[in-house]
């Protein structure tokens, strides 16, 4: 495991370089954040009023956690960087040092999202308190139970993300694949909550990947209970193993296929 | 003692063929046309521990596929590997260990961190203890002269200095076979030279066993001892440097080397 932390605190090194680029997504972030504060504070014309199960402040805080996840843990390491790889030939220098390929862009992946998470949640916080104000009942031990929840949910999202990525070793071009999946996360847990979803639906969206990457964990820090927190906790690991297995059977069938040409 | 061993090795490639214009588009939606390519047909040889060998051929002929197939890279279709002792297909992370490889129209360092991160991190990857890894990075540093610039990051320096860099990275973990595919490619003819007196020393100092592919004579009059010339896929020449040159004596070394690609014909393989 020592060669991953050494992959991962070299991007951190890497990244930390270039911290001050991450601050002009803020922009979109902000800019998305007041459009969805203005729609909310719109459609909960009574105060008091329950959408979905949710105040008008757990919605907002709702959409600027799922938002700031989203945000926050965009980069190329999961999503092009293996179709870069095969198809620009680098991927001879990588899969044929000794760590296992997979795993080397987790640690990627990991490394960067480290350095523009923070840096995310810290504009969110603000944003959040100066918009809607705080959210009540979340205090620090909320905030530190949630911490794994969010970590298993963005690994959950790299490993589906670079299961879709090795489509690369049989497709020119997994982009389709990927804007699919990004699209069902963004739609059904990033923009709306679950319960928003007609009774119908909603089961079959607990059985997507959505419900432990993103609604998990911003449900948890917008109304935290005990029993939601191990439910969640124990889907995160039983999606991670799945995750995992499905990324390595991907994985080890396609670098098989690999076709590597031009020196 | 053999470094390298290579019997009846084959790569097939399935290669997109698109008839012209639109037309040739929209019919290979619908129809596509593929078509097999044998990279490299039936390669035979060996390398003994400690040689430098020069394996040549023109654009195309089946070098590189050859090489990623001796590392891992690609899995052959038929054929037997075995680079000292070791199957790439089944040992390919412990192969790793005891091999180097640099492709010179491949990046493998990271950019935005300077040599001296780069190299602590290959040594770290290749799980080499802290205290050693520094005693390796003064003594690579010093080989490849790397001190003027060994704090700069890698996205600053020129190309000669970043193949410099490239190889030296190789280097970090002692590997007992270097493979170097075209690693002078671009470079000036002082630079190219200063590669070629770090090759050689690693190879006399170290006993590295060097694996080249290069389309530069001068790479291959000035260091190599044997040399195989590859095309469409087959090994056409296997010889000693000295027969080669003994034979037809007059005749430049590029000169010798373009005739046989010509006696040959220039397949197109892959």
């Amino acid at each position: 495991m020592k060669k991953y932390a050494v992959i991962y605190r070299s991007v951190l090194m890497e990244n930390l370089q270039y911290a001050a680029n991450a601050a002009m997504g803020f922009v979109s972030y902000f800019v998305f954040i007041f459009i969805f504060t203005q729609l909310w504070n719109y459609v909960y014309s009574d105060p008091g009023q329950l959408i979905a199960g949710y105040t008008r402040e757990q919605m907002i805080w709702y959409v600027m956690i799922t938002e700031m996840l989203w945000f926050g843990t965009r980069a190329a390491a999961v999503s092009g960087q293996a179709a870069m790889d095969i198809r620009g030939g680098n991927i001879a220098y990588q899969i044929n040092k000794p760590y296992h390929y997979a795993l080397y862009l987790l640690s990627r992946y990991t490394g960067e999202w480290s350095v523009r998470l923070p840096m995310y949640a810290l504009l969110s916080a603000v944003t959040g308190l100066v918009l809607v104000g705080g959210l009540p009942g979340f205090g620090i031990l909320t905030f530190l139970a949630v911490i794994p929840s969010v970590v298993l949910g963005i690994t959950i999202h790299a490993v589906f993300k670079l299961s879709i990525s090795f489509f690369s070793f049989w497709i020119e071009d997994s982009n389709p694949f990927q804007w699919l999946y990004d699209k069902l996360l963004l739609v059904v847990g990033t923009l709306f909550p679950v319960e928003i979803f007609p009774k119908a639906l909603q089961p079959l969206f607990r059985l997507t990947p959505v419900y432990t990457v993103c609604y998990g964990p911003a449900k948890l820090i917008v109304d935290f209970s005990v029993e939601k927190w191990v439910e969640i906790l124990v889907a995160q690991l039983f999606y991670l193993a799945a995750g995992c297995a499905l990324m390595f059977f991907i994985y080890g069938k396609g670098v098989k296929r690999l076709y590597v040409n031009g020196g | 003692m053999e470094a390298i061993r290579v019997e009846g090795l084959s790569k097939t490639f399935q290669v997109k063929r698109k008839e012209k214009g639109m037309r040739g588009s929209l019919k290979a939606v619908f129809h596509p046309h593929m078509e097999k390519i044998r990279a490299v047909d039936d390669v035979t040889f060996s390398v003994q521990e400690g040689e430098i060998l020069a394996f040549i051929g023109p654009n195309g002929a089946g070098k590189s596929t050859t090489i990623k197939m001796m590392t891992g890279i690609l899995y052959p279709d038929g054929g037997k590997v075995e680079v000292l002792g070791i199957d790439p297909v089944k040992k390919r992370r412990r192969l790793a260990y005891e091999i180097g490889t640099v492709f010179g129209q491949k990046e493998q360092l990271w950019t935005h961190l300077t040599p001296y991160d780069n190299l602590k991190f290959f040594g770290a990857i290749y799980d080499i203890p802290d205290d050693e890894g520094e005693k390796r990075i003064r003594e690579i540093a010093e080989l490849f002269e790397l001190g003027a610039f060994i704090n700069t990051p890698v996205r600053n320096l020129s190309l000669g200095q970043r193949i410099r860099c490239e190889i030296a990275a190789s280097l970090i973990h002692r590997p007992r076979v270097l493979f170097l595919d075209e690693p002078t490619i671009g470079l000036d003819p002082v630079v190219k030279e200063n590669i070629r007196t770090l090759i050689k020393r690693m190879n006399t100092e170290l006993n590295t066993t060097i694996f080249l592919t290069s389309h530069d004579t001068g790479d291959i009059e000035k260091l190599c001892r044997r040399i195989i010339i590859i095309n469409s896929g087959k090994v056409v020449l296997d010889d000693s440097m000295e027969h080669l040159k003994y034979n037809v004596s007059d005749t430049p070394l590029e000169d010798i080397i373009m005739e046989i690609y010509k006696s040959q014909g220039r397949g197109e393989a892959v």
